[in-house]
């Protein structure tokens, strides 16, 4: 197996993490293929910052329950949603293992929970944990948790399904989006699937998962094609042993990490078969996705737009520049990526849904900003020193681009290599990766 | 209000002077949003139906206070700068507007008005599935400061901007440069194409702004929707060639003690409304301009211990324009059979509004099908 050179070094970084950074592609080129991408999986950086003060569960569902506090609520959740999102941009900006953290946001992104439904930004930091700790981890325990989250039972509306009152909208996205797919089950199957998890729903005191037998079907039910008295984790489980299940992880990341088009079922079934063999172990599909032809194809170099989160972050830690104003998080919102904050429960649509004209002018007008600051040296808050490699221009563009610049490089921006990273990054081809 | 230049011109007919210069100009759609939820009963009210009066017995309004339309329904009174359009013929009522299984949540039931995708799964405006058969360049322009405003305009088939004002966007336009298509791979080749389109659409209101055809010196409306009117009604005046535009009109979340509060926001809209209207006759462009409000939902019927309203079902929206047939369209809810949250069933789906706008005003075919139009326009 060859070693890394520099382009597929950069590549496999600014893929699997935020942004081309430098000491990062320089500790991999020359690196044998495999052993890179062991070391960028193993390394897992699980100290977070402080948890900022949020409003617990007690309170907030004691004013919700008052009609004319329910205002209270909302100013409450839109001030901690803010701290929630600075939270993990903090920690976006500072992890010592980006991968780790592009997963993270992956499953965020699959497992959708909106702060502007839920308004508990207590609740929303446990799912956050919980989907790092099983971000490269199993993905079967990583759904049966999910399943009782109470941000997720909040958000799906899972603390209201009661046998006397189904509500079917956990079942139907169980189905629909984290499991099966579109057109691979009827309404009966969500009804059946619906009325299994009647009882799920959270603790009034303590805010925790609590299954409340009283209002629990116990009746049979008929589920893709099984007839037995399920219960949730039945239900789950027959969905893990559906086929369709590890397909439809498969597709996601395709479009995660190779390109916006849709794969060729012959790859899917392939990937989807690593996963369901191993049991879904999400390592052992990642790390034959990364070792994949797809996933070098010259093609597939520069095929994927950039999310707000990578351009943003992504230039935060690959460049010195600072921001003139602390208000990334709500930038991402602007951007169409407000974190905690997906618009609909599919997450973000992502691929070419990144680009429309608005937020194409919010993403040039964001360069355009940064852009407008010095290259000297910087010191992150987190101590990380950050300064402009002292390279040739061919390599700095070679460097921050995945595809050769769009706008002509022969106008002299002879004038120093400000201008000419500045130059580089406000061109289009900076927008893909 | 005055109007210079060419207007000033033709002398003691402006209107006829203007309209004939306007003929060309494509047909304009202004989407006023009414955000909260604002309640259609206390908005075109059913006086003559004795379940309103049981159903809200403090803050119903009385026959002897409202401006009366017809068939028993009156409008209330904030929004008396509209009568003289109701007068003449411009305007229309579109009453018990909702959709099946209607949610009660701000932000879900709005996605599902603004993208028409019924289960809220979308962040695809409904204006995507009609604008770029009949338009290419600019689609529309939303005026906020949020800059997540366009939903009704939003996703990457549509050429559209949010701004604050136009002066705001020159402000960002700024930093736009044209770039060649580049095809290296189909992801760059969707950024350029969309760069490309952002620099005609900042050409364009560049050169409208700096050349306008016509000039608007209206005396500002106060609050947030009489600004975004002003701006508008500068784009259209000037000639910008695009052919929705939308505004905002908020403070209809109406919990507690409804009656000032709903009040104040409905005279915003009426008087902004208003305004916008006698510029754009003045302009020559009001035959070309369909002024419709949409709202996330209407209130309950029943009114609450706090002289408000919840979160409700079916609510009223109102259509004003030169070529707006007189009305009061779709029927009016049965207030003595409720629902389980003691809401209303409604009697007309919102997506009927879509397919008029589709099919009557832009002689589009209906992507709605299934959903009946109604005759407003």
């Amino acid at each position: 197996m060859k070693n890394l050179d520099f382009v597929e070094a950069r590549h496999l970084i600014s893929r699997t993490g935020f942004g081309a950074e430098w000491d990062e592609i320089k500790r991999l080129e020359n690196m044998p293929r495999d052993r890179a991408i062991d070391f960028l999986m193993n390394r897992r950086d699980t100290t977070l910052p402080a948890v900022p003060d949020f409003s617990r569960w007690k309170k907030m569902s004691a004013l919700n329950k008052d009609m004319r506090r329910r205002r209270m609520v909302m100013r409450i959740a839109k001030g901690e949603g803010v701290k929630l999102q600075n939270w993990w941009l903090k920690h976006m900006l500072e992890t010592q293992s980006p991968f780790l953290e592009r997963m993270t946001l992956f499953w965020h992104n699959y497992f959708p929970s909106s702060i502007k439904k839920t308004k508990l930004p207590s609740l929303l930091i446990n799912q956050n944990r919980l989907l790092r700790k099983h971000a490269l981890g199993n993905f079967s325990l990583m759904l049966h948790s999910v399943a009782k989250d109470p941000a997720m039972l909040l958000y799906l509306d899972g603390y209201k399904n009661t046998k006397d009152a189904v509500n079917e909208n956990f079942a139907r996205e169980l189905l629909e989006l984290f499991t099966l797919g579109r057109r691979y089950f009827s309404e009966r199957d969500v009804q059946e699937a619906a009325r299994a998890f009647t009882g799920w729903g959270i603790h009034p005191h303590s805010g925790q998962f609590f299954f409340d037998r009283k209002v629990h079907d116990t009746g049979v039910k008929t589920f893709m094609g099984k007839r037995g008295n399920f219960n949730g984790h039945q239900i789950i489980n027959i969905l893990l042993k559906h086929p369709r299940t590890a397909e439809t992880v498969a597709e996601k990341l395709w479009s995660e990490f190779i390109n916006s088009s849709r794969p060729h079922p012959s790859v899917v079934k392939h990937w989807a078969h690593i996963l369901r063999s191993s049991n879904y172990n999400i390592a052992i599909l990642m790390k034959a996705i990364l070792k994949s032809p797809h996933f070098w194809h010259h093609q597939n170099r520069g095929n994927l737009v950039k999310s707000p989160v990578e351009l943003a972050v992504g230039t935060l830690r690959s460049l010195p520049y600072t921001l003139p104003r602390d208000n990334l998080a709500h930038t991402l919102v602007n951007l169409g990526q407000g974190l905690f904050e997906p618009q609909t429960v599919k997450g973000w649509e992502g691929g070419n849904e990144w680009i429309s004209t608005q937020f194409l002018m919010r993403r040039i007008s964001l360069l355009t900003n940064l852009t407008r600051g010095n290259l000297n040296t910087v010191r992150r808050k987190s101590g990380i020193e950050l300064k402009l490699p002292d390279v040739s221009e061919a390599e700095l563009q070679n460097w921050l681009l995945a595809v050769k610049p769009v706008k002509p490089a022969s106008a002299p921006i002879a004038d120093g290599k400000q201008r000419f990273v500045r130059f580089l990054v406000l061109d289009p081809a900076y927008q893909v990766t | 209000m005055h109007l210079t230049g060419a207007a000033a011109v033709a002398g003691a007919f402006p209107d006829i002077a203007m309209a004939a210069a306007q003929a060309h100009r494509p047909r304009i759609l202004v989407l006023v949003e009414l955000k909260g939820g604002n309640d259609g009963f206390n908005t075109l009210i059913p006086y003559e139906d004795a379940n309103y009066y049981k159903h809200r017995p403090k803050i119903g309004i009385r026959k002897q206070h409202l401006i009366p339309l017809q068939n028993g329904m009156g409008m209330n009174t904030a929004l008396k700068s509209l009568k003289p359009f109701w007068d003449r013929g411009q305007m229309a009522w579109i009453q018990g507007v909702g959709y099946p299984q209607g949610v009660l949540s701000h932000f879900h039931s709005m996605d599902i008005w603004e993208t028409a995708a019924m289960r809220g799964d979308s962040t695809t405006g409904w204006l995507a599935r009609v604008l770029p058969r009949f338009k290419k360049g600019l689609h529309g322009i939303a005026i906020s400061a949020d800059q997540n405003a366009l939903g009704p305009l939003a996703g990457s088939q549509l050429n559209s901007i949010c701004m604050q004002s136009p002066r705001s966007f020159l402000s960002h336009a700024r930093f736009i440069q044209e770039v060649p298509l580049n095809h290296q791979t189909a992801a760059l080749a969707h950024v350029t194409k969309t760069q490309h389109q952002l620099v005609d659409v900042g050409k364009q209101i560049v050169e409208s702004l700096q050349n306008p055809k016509g000039r608007v010196q209206q005396r500002l409306s106060k609050g947030g929707l009489g600004h975004g009117l002003k701006s508008v009604a500068e784009m259209i005046v000037s000639g910008l060639d695009a052919p929705v535009y939308k505004v905002t009109q908020d403070g209809f979340d109406t919990h507690v003690g409804q009656k000032g509060p709903q009040e104040n926001a409905l005279y915003q809209l009426g008087h902004g409304l208003a305004s916008f209207a006698e510029t754009m006759k003045q302009a020559g462009m009001w035959d070309k301009v369909l002024v419709m409000t949409y709202s996330e939902f209407g209130r309950r019927i029943v009114e609450n211990k706090g002289m408000g309203t919840d979160h409700g079902t079916a609510s009223a929206q109102l259509v004003m324009g030169g070529r707006v047939n007189r009305g009061i369209f779709g029927n009016h809810p049965n207030l003595g059979r409720l629902d389980q949250n003691d809401n209303v069933a409604h009697t007309t789906d919102f997506r009927q509004m879509y397919a008029t706008v589709a099919q009557r005003w832009w002689g589009q075919p209906n992507p709605w099908k299934g959903h009946r139009i109604l005759p407003f326009v």
